[in-house]
This record gives structure tokens, C-alpha cells and sequence, in this order.
């Protein structure tokens, strides 16, 4: 979801439909992996592989419906985003039906741990690992390799970029099929942990919006920074003052808009 | 020019639809003018200032709440006074949460209302013991006029006296919204659009201005969230929610906000047509999705662009614009 | 603001019959509005009048989305069940049933999809409504439009105080709380000892109605006990990580939890991943709504746990039970929750009330007359024989007891399986919930 916003300046109200949808491929995934008669202990593959390969929706929605309003000011973008949430939330329906969808003991296939006192299971540290990789890759991938290069400079400057030849069509088309796999990945290694509802998406964009917010449009750093505060603000405000939870984050949201409207981690400039 | 014949003939068949249409399509006329009145609001902000709020719909959850408080905990049952209270308390919210957002423009100005309006829905979901939380608050029947009106069925109270009643809220406003937008102040909000930075070398203190406009809008949000609750019976958190924001964004953006009675049109268009494909798909939202997804698309200056398309062109390109680099935004 | 001249209000004129239009005043209405209305004529059609052999219409209201589709398409599948066995033996007097489904979604919406199906399908009774926020606008609509409104799970009572005391139209659930008296009634006879409890249930009417009922249930069982944590997450989270380390952290004895929607199965889920019934005792008293989701990798044996009002694999289900759990299996793969129950028992419930009000001769009745003959009457449901009481509130058994997983699922089921009905657990009519729970001879 960074990556896209600071690329192509979309704001992605889809992003969590994007990880409902892989969750609930997840879901499938892990379900013909266990027919199939897979081993248990390797489930985590076919979860990943279903994962990013849903991401191709990406293409199908980038090519399809936002390539026609790059043009136009960024609030048609947004439209056309609420527009992709109504259409997934029945698309998901109509294929996985509106029952919650759980993958079964997988969540405790790897065992559990003890980590300072408290007892973890092995699959949270995996996906943690997981997060950390993928983030480091990106990182990398943006910084050291040509693509990124090109990306940064869209991303500073769509007409220079332009005009120095870059082809912003398929830039486009690969940064937003990169985002919306990592949304769909997302959605698809949580859900050992979780159950897939349809609705998940929706609830999910508030969450990440308040995230993406804290940390800075744009800002691979600030989202992470932005998802921990978010995620201790929540188990702060729970064990002290539960009422509190989710108004706690909106306004934090509103107090970095306002003072800090770049969030927390974002550039000086547009 | 057979703009002002339209309309008249547009208020006298609204006049006259109790007479001949059936008495459910007549009432779903009733949320139709109330959002007629939210949607002029909005369209002060997104078709003459060029700003977009996703947080609307907390200004119609400010309406609708005061109007279910003061009937149900107040014993006021004047639609009159509830009116007024209602716009009142709307622009008493607007003004902090206007003077933070309109410093803003663009993605950040959607944003910052988008926060500013799950807060409010936060806010009534989680304090049950004030607002009944998810329950909502019983908005008793209102008196019109002084007359209470109790002894009437419902049904005929709500297309017999509140149809014409609203009818004669929506006339109100419309012909203030006229006022406001052919004034002085509504030429500047349209300069300021166009061309932020030579409004301002012009002398137009464009912050002020957008913040009045946001005030204004804010108002007239309310007055029709009060005018939504009647129907309902009961008022709750739903009429909040980012997705209402959302809807009557999209009930703009379908008739076609370049032009002052498009988004009136697509309200009527949205609820129509929600009520249609609703009874005969279950799956609505999929259809809906893919509406707006093609009118973005294809035809960004909604209904009333499609049926005008020079003008709508024209003010099309003028709408890109909305605070974007001044070299694109001048037809 | 302005006097509008128009405001005069109408004459009063009998319901549902005075906006009747020929095609000619519709066609001209169209013209003046715009050409933007015509998709909305489709719907324009003026019912036909009812003759004897008519399909009889039936309005459906089910949810489709969000986090309680899964109980709005059970109870609509049942209520299909049902109307295809009564086609099958010959319909309601004679007159095959129809049925015209509708969306429940959020309390405005569903007003207006309500006064669809009274005024535009001119169905003859509306079953369905389950969110509380709905049937709370529901209910004063049903009784304005003076047509029998059977509702599945949707209560009128605004926390435990009935807003509607005398209906003469509206057929109201179960009370919300009963299901947290019933398992404060069973907690005291499976776990002993019991000294601190925490609660957890979603942050809406019924997670705070049920807390506050079992805590009242349970304090006159073992007065001792203390609440020593409640938690209200959003209805709809999925990750409930953190309030499962506050459960630990508060060591209680015992957690509680009315979630009965997929995130029963999350936490649980997570609760396992942290051991967390290792050492504490567990009430569900509504995680029966979901029960084929709850694994047994993942669901431990000995917790307590509630079913509502129809256990699927009840040993002493009637032969209608068995018939339909396999049915209902075979066409959609599930196990069949609880609110088919409600749902199958308000539309046979509607049916008998029919015939009853018919008895005389086989004329059709007058709703007036189907709506009084539905007071008191019992029918045999799925999960047995079940009742209107005679204030309009749904009489029925409540299922839970003691998870296991010797059974031949995946998930767990329970064993033994604890029956108490509504005539001990629901407060009776007019009662106030508090003072009865305290008022109990124990």
C-alpha cells in the first residue's frame, strides 16, 4: 500500500479488500494442499504461492479501471477504490459464500514457544520473519536495483521521469500488481491465526489508513512505525481503558494530520 | 433559457406524486429530499470549492441524533425547532473540525474528515449509555407547525404533511443554495477552485472562504439528517459509517457534480435505483461497484454531464483541477 | 423556516388501497421527473387481486453481508426448507407459498425494504429481522402497517427494558440475555470453585446485556464471585492477540465470552496458541452459532457451551430434526446452527395460526385474525415443540453443555447436553429483569 501511494499518489480504500481476498484464497489453498495430502510441516508454501498469485488481480484492476483516471484528480482514483471494495465484498460472497472460513490446526502445526515468559506460537515468529524479509526486500529492490531507481524518480517526478523516457504505464502497472500481491499475501499468511469474513476488508481499511497516516504517505519506514504504535496503542488502551481503543487511534490520526501532515516519517516536500 | 421551467415542473410533479404514484414510492421520496438537502451541502464544498469529504456523513449522524434526542429525552417535538437546533449543532461541530480540515486540500482534506467522522461514529457506538449505541435513539414523530399530528397512522402522516413538509424544506434550501452560489461568495469559492494561488493575489482570503463553504455545507448536512430520522423511527451509528460518507459522494458524483441540481438528480437516481436492483439481485453492491466505477471512468461529469456533454466537457476539464497544478485547470 | 402552502395535510384515507394508478397518471408522474426514473417503473406493477388459488406471498428479510450473513443465510435457507415441504403437501389452505426475500442490512434500508414488501408486494406477513438496531425500527413500522411481523432473533426491548410492551402486529425473539442465564444457571453445577471471572463479548447491546445478566445469575449462585475484567472489542475484529494477554493477565478463574459469530472461532483459535484454557475454565454461551468452524485442534473438551435454541446432533431430536440436518448437509455442506430453528418455527408458527384463524371455514383469513391466532400457539419446530407466548415473545428450549470431541466431526460437539427452557430462564412478561434474577428462590 505504501509503495502505491508513494508512486503513483493513489489512495487504495481496496487495500483491504485486497487481503481479504487472499485470505480467503488462503484459505482454499491450504484446503486443497491438505487433500492433495501435502506434508503439514510445508503448508506455509502453497499459503504464500496462493498469496502473491491472487495479487495478479492487481493487474486486472490497474489496467482496467485506474489506468483511466491517472489524469484526473486524485478523488476519482479514491472513487474508483470505494467502487473495487463494493464489488469484491459481493465478488467474495458469491464465491466463498458469507460463512467464516478457517483453516483447521495449522496455526499450531510448527508448536509453540516460550519467549519472556509468555507463550508464543512458532507461526507468529514465522510471519514476523516473513514481514521483516519482504520489507527488507522491498527496501532493497527500491533502492539498489534499477526498477527502483526508475520508481523513486516517477514517484518524485512524474513528467521528468516521462520525459527521460520512462514508459509510466508499465511502471504503473508494476508497482500496483506489487502492492496489491503484498496486500493479498498479507491476508493469506494471517490466516492460520484468524478466519476469513467477508467484511474483514472493510474493517481492515480504517486500520491501515490509521497506520499509513502515523507513519507517513509514502514512508516504507513510517508504516512500520505506524503499524507498531497503532498495535501498542491497542493493547495499551485495552488492558488501561477499553472504552478508549479505536477513538484513541482516530485521534492520533487527527493530531499527526493536523501537526504533522506527512505523518511522522514523511518527506519535506510533495 | 428553460433551466428555471425544469425545475418548477420538477416541484410541482414532486407536488402532485402522492396523487398518483404508490404510496411506498411516495415514501421513499421522503429520504430522497433529505438527501436532496445533504447533497446541496456537499456539493457547496466538492462542485464550487473543489474539495471532497469523506466525513459527511457525520454531519447528517449530528442532525438525525439531535432530533432523536430532543424527542426522545427532551419531550421537543417540534420538527421546527429540531431544524434548527440541528443546523445549529452542525455548524457548532463544523467550526473546530473545519478551521483543522480546510487548511488542507485534496487527498489530505478527505482524509482529515474521514478521521474527523469515524471519531463521531467511535463516539456514539461506544457511549451506549448516552446514545444507545448500536440501538440508535427512538426519533419520536415530530409536531409540523405546531400541530402534533399524533392520532394519524404513520404511514399516511409521513406521505400526507412531513411529504409536503420536507418538499418545503427542499424548496428552502435550494432557493438559499441559489442565493449563495450566484453570490459574491460563491464566485470567489469558484476562482479559488480553478486557481488557488491567484485567488489569493486577487485578495481572497481563500482559507476563510473554504472554511464558510465547509460551514455552510455542514449545516445543510445536518437539516437533512434531521429530516432522514422521521422516516427511520430510529436513529443509530449506521448513519455515521464512512460507507454513508461514501454513498452520498457517489449519489454526487452519479448526477454529476458540475452542476448545481446534478447531485439532487443522482440522489434520486441512487435510491431508485438501490430500491430496483436490490429486490431483484442479491448481490447489489457488485452492481452498484460497477456502476460507479463506469461513471467515474467514462463519464466523470455524471447524469446531468451526459445529457449536457459541452458543457459538462468543458467543466470536466476545469475539474481536474481542484487545487492540481494551475496549467491543466483552465479551459 | 419558511410555512410550505402545501402542508395541509391529506384526509385520512383506508391503508394500502389509495394510491393505487392507472397507467396513464403513472406515465405522465414519469415524464415530469425525468427519464432518470425509468428504471424504477419495473417495480411499478400493481399487485393483482388474490384470488383463492394465488400463491400466497410471504416477505423474507435475511441479512446478506457483514459479519451476520452466515445467521441471515441460515435462517433463510430453513425458511426455503420450509416453504418447499409445504408446497409439497399442498400449500396453506389450499394456496401454494411464495417467498419475497429482501436484504436486512442497516436500520434505514431495512425500513424501506419493510414498507417494500407490505405496500408494494403486498405480502401477507413479513418473517425474518435479526439485528437488534433493526427490529428496534422495525417493530413501530410493523404495527403502523398492520401486517403480522414474525421476527427470527430480533428482540424490541431497547438493553433489557421492552420498548413495546403490548404489540398487536410485531412477534418478537427470545429475549437477548436468556442465553447468559442459562449459562449462569449451568456454571456453578460444572465448575466448582469458581472465584474470579473475566468476560469478554462485542462492544453492542447484546455482548453488554449478556454480561451484565450472567453476572447478576451467577452472583446468586456463588456470591463470593468477583469480575475481575470485562472487555468489548468492535464486532468484526479478527485479531484479538491483546485482549487474550489481558484475560491471562487478570488470572481469573474463568473467562466468559457471548461471541457467537466468526470471531468465537478466532479467539478460541488464539486462545489455544497461547494455552489459555490449560488453566482457565471457558463459557460460551453463544460460540454455538459457529460450532462447525470450532475444530477440534484448536477447541478444547470442558468448556461450557451454548447452542441457542437447536442442537444439530441433539441424541433425542425428532425424526424432523434428523431429516433436516441431513438435508441440510447434503445441499450446503453445514451443519445446520440455531437460527434455522427460529426461522422454520415462525414460519410453521404463521402457518398454524392461518389454519386456526380459518378453522371456521376455508375462507382465508384476515391478517387481523392470523395475528390473533398466533398468541399461545405452539408448533412442533425443528428443535421440538415451541410457542408463542401470549405477549408476543418466542417460547423455546436452550441447548448447552460440556464441549467434547468423541464424536465422529472434526469439530467439537457436546455431551451431556443440558436442556432449560424459557419459561425458567426468560423473564416473564412485564417483569423486570434484575429484580426477578434477584427474586429467584435458589
Amino acid at each position: 500500500m505504501q509503495v502505491v501511494f508513494g508512486v503513483q499518489k493513489i489512495f487504495n480504500l481496496a487495500c483491504g479488500s485486497f487481503y481479504a481476498l487472499g485470505a480467503y484464497v488462503g484459505v482454499s489453498a491450504v484446503g486443497w494442499y491438505a487433500a492433495a495430502g501435502g506434508p503439514p510441516a510445508l503448508f506455509i508454501v502453497p499459503l504464500a504461492l496462493a498469496g502473491l498469485a491472487v495479487g495478479a488481480v492487481g493487474v486486472v484492476i490497474e489496467r482496467g479501471l485506474l489506468s483511466f483516471v491517472y489524469e484526473r484528480d486524485e478523488t476519482f482514483q479514491l472513487l474508483l477504490t470505494f467502487a473495487v471494495v463494493l464489488m469484491m465484498e459481493d465478488a467474495i460472497r458469491l464465491t466463498w459464500g458469507t460463512a467464516p472460513r478457517s483453516t483447521a490446526g495449522l496455526y499450531l502445526a510448527y508448536g509453540q514457544t516460550q519467549l519472556l515468559g509468555a507463550t508464543v506460537p512458532v507461526y507468529n515468529l514465522v510471519v514476523i520473519a516473513a514481514s521483516l524479509a519482504i520489507a527488507l526486500a522491498i527496501g532493497w529492490l527500491l533502492t539498489r536495483t534499477t526498477f527502483g531507481r526508475i520508481v523513486r524518480a516517477t514517484a518524485d517526478n512524474r513528467e521528468m521521469a516521462a520525459a527521460l523516457g520512462v514508459d509510466l504505464r508499465r511502471v504503473y502497472a508494476k508497482v500496483f500488481t506489487l502492492g496489491t500481491a503484498l496486500g493479498t499475501l498479507g491476508g493469506a499468511l494471517v490466516i492460520p491465526a484468524t478466519a476469513a469474513m467477508s467484511e474483514m476488508g472493510i474493517e481492515l481499511i480504517v486500520e491501515a489508513f490509521a497506520v499509513v497516516v502515523i507513519g507517513g504517505l509514502g514512508s516504507m519506514r513510517g508504516a512500520f512505525v505506524g503499524a507498531l504504535v497503532v498495535g501498542i496503542l491497542r493493547s495499551f488502551a485495552i488492558s488501561i481503558y477499553p472504552e478508549l481503543e479505536m477513538l484513541l487511534i482516530y485521534l492520533i490520526v487527527i493530531a499527526v494530520l493536523v501537526l504533522r501532515p506527512r505523518g511522522l516519517f514523511g518527506g519535506a516536500g510533495v | 433559457m428553460t433551466g428555471p421551467l425544469v425545475v418548477a415542473a420538477a416541484v410541482v410533479a414532486i407536488a402532485l406524486a402522492p396523487l398518483v404514484a404508490s404510496t411506498y414510492h411516495v415514501l421513499l421520496m421522503l429520504p430522497f429530499m433529505a438527501y436532496a438537502v445533504v447533497l446541496l451541502g456537499l456539493n457547496l464544498l466538492l462542485g464550487y470549492a473543489g474539495l471532497v469529504s469523506f466525513g459527511h456523513a457525520l454531519f447528517i449522524g449530528i442532525g438525525a441524533y439531535t432530533g432523536a434526542f430532543l424527542t426522545s429525552h427532551f419531550k421537543i417535538r417540534s420538527l421546527e425547532v429540531i431544524l434548527i437546533a440541528a443546523a445549529a449543532l452542525g455548524a457548532l461541530v463544523a467550526a473546530p473540525v473545519g478551521a483543522l480540515c480546510v487548511r488542507y486540500v485534496k487527498i489530505y482534506f478527505g482524509m482529515l474528515t474521514l478521521a474527523f467522522g469515524m471519531v463521531f461514529y467511535t463516539f456514539v457506538l461506544k457511549f451506549y449509555r448516552l446514545t444507545g449505541g448500536d440501538e440508535g435513539t427512538p426519533f419520536l414523530r415530530p409536531s409540523l407547525l405546531g400541530r402534533s399530528l399524533e392520532a394519524m397512522p404513520k404511514t399516511d402522516y409521513l406521505v400526507g404533511p412531513y411529504y409536503y413538509y420536507s418538499l418545503g424544506v427542499v424548496v428552502v434550501a435550494t432557493l438559499c443554495m441559489w442565493r449563495i452560489v450566484h453570490s459574491p461568495f460563491g464566485l470567489c469559492l469558484k476562482t479559488i477552485r480553478d486557481n488557488p494561488a491567484k485567488a489569493e493575489t486577487l485578495g481572497i482570503g481563500v482559507t476563510r472562504f473554504r472554511f464558510h463553504a465547509f460551514v455552510i455545507s455542514a449545516v445543510y448536512a445536518a437539516v437533512g439528517g434531521a429530516l432522514l430520522g422521521p422516516p427511520i423511527g430510529n436513529v443509530d451509528p449506521t448513519l455515521a459509517y464512512w460507507t454513508h460518507s461514501g454513498n452520498i459522494v457517489f449519489m454526487t458524483l452519479l448526477g454529476g457534480f458540475t452542476s448545481f441540481f446534478g447531485p439532487v438528480v443522482g440522489a434520486f437516481v441512487f435510491i431508485y435505483l438501490q430500491n430496483w436492483v436490490m429486490s431483484v439481485v442479491p448481490y447489489w453492491r457488485l452492481i452498484f461497484g460497477a456502476i460507479l466505477a463506469a461513471i467515474v471512468i467514462f463519464a466523470p461529469g455524471g447524469l446531468l454531464g451526459l445529457v449536457r456533454p459541452g458543457r459538462a466537457a468543458v467543466r470536466a476539464a476545469g475539474r481536474r483541477g481542484a487545487g492540481a497544478p494551475p496549467a491543466e485547470s483552465r479551459p | 423556516m419558511r410555512h410550505p402552502s402545501q402542508a395541509t395535510p391529506e384526509p385520512l384515507r383506508a391503508h394500502g388501497t389509495r394510491y393505487n394508478n392507472p397507467r396513464y397518471n403513472r406515465r405522465q408522474f414519469l415524464g415530469l421527473t425525468g427519464a432518470a426514473a425509468a428504471s424504477a417503473a419495473l417495480r411499478f406493477d400493481a399487485a393483482p387481486a388474490l384470488a383463492q388459488a394465488e400463491p400466497v406471498k410471504l416477505g423474507v428479510l435475511a441479512i446478506r453481508a457483514g459479519i451476520a450473513a452466515p445467521v441471515g443465510a441460515a435462517g433463510l435457507r430453513a425458511t426455503e426448507w420450509w416453504a418447499e415441504r409445504v408446497n409439497k403437501s399442498g400449500g396453506i389452505l389450499g394456496r401454494p407459498v411464495q417467498l419475497v426475500v429482501e436484504e436486512e442490512s442497516n436500520p434505514k434500508d431495512t425500513v424501506e425494504r419493510y414498507r417494500k414488501l407490505v405496500l408494494q408486494d403486498k405480502v401477507e406477513a413479513v418473517l425474518g429481522g435479526i439485528s437488534t438496531g433493526v427490529t428496534l425500527a422495525l417493530g413501530p413500522v410493523a404495527e403502523d402497517l398492520a401486517t403480522p411481523w414474525l421476527s427470527w432473533d430480533g428482540t424490541t426491548q431497547k438493553g433489557v427494558e421492552e420498548t413495546m410492551p403490548n404489540p398487536k402486529w410485531a412477534f418478537k425473539s427470545v429475549d437477548n440475555e436468556v442465553e447468559a442465564i442459562v449459562a449462569g444457571i449451568l456454571t456453578p453445577k460444572y465448575f466448582k470453585g469458581i472465584k474470579t471471572v473475566a468476560g469478554i463479548g462485542n462492544d453492542y447491546s447484546y455482548g453488554h446485556d449478556c454480561w451484565e445478566s450472567y453476572q447478576a445469575v451467577l452472583k446468586r449462585y456463588v456470591p463470593d464471585v468477583k469480575f475481575v475484567l470485562e472487555l468489548f472489542p468492535k464486532l468484526g475484529v479478527t485479531d484479538f492477540t491483546s485482549h487474550i494477554a489481558a484475560i491471562q493477565q487478570s488470572k481469573a478463574d474463568m473467562l466468559m465470552c457471548s461471541f457467537w459469530s466468526g470471531d468465537a472461532t478466532i479467539i478460541m483459535k488464539q486462545a489455544a496458541a497461547v494455552g489459555l484454557f490449560k488453566t482457565m475454565k471457558g463459557v460460551f454461551t453463544t460460540a454455538g452459532g459457529v460450532h462447525d468452524s470450532l475444530k477440534k485442534e484448536f477447541t478444547p473438551e470442558g468448556l461450557l457451551l451454548g447452542y441457542n435454541t437447536m442442537y444439530f446432533d441433539d441424541p433425542k431430536g425428532s425424526p424432523l430434526l434428523k431429516q433436516f440436518v441431513r438435508e441440510y448437509k447434503a445441499k450446503h455442506n453445514e451443519y445446520p446452527p440455531y437460527e434455522c430453528d427460529h426461522a422454520f418455527f415462525n414460519a410453521e408458527s404463521y402457518k398454524a395460526a392461518v389454519e386456526k384463524a380459518a378453522r371456521s371455514g376455508r375462507q382465508w383469513p384476515e391478517k387481523a385474525a392470523v395475528a390473533k391466532a398466533l398468541e399461545g400457539i405452539e408448533v412442533e419446530s425443528l428443535s421440538g415443540r415451541r410457542s408463542w407466548r401470549e405477549d408476543h415473545v418466542q417460547m423455546c428450549n436452550f441447548y448447552q453443555g460440556i464441549t467434547t470431541h468423541k464424536n465422529s466431526y472434526d469439530f467439537v460437539t457436546i455431551s451431556p447436553v443440558e436442556v432449560v427452557s424459557t419459561k425458567q430462564a426468560m423473564k416473564p412478561a412485564g417483569a423486570k429483569l434484575f429484580d426477578w434474577i434477584n427474586g429467584w428462590k435458589i
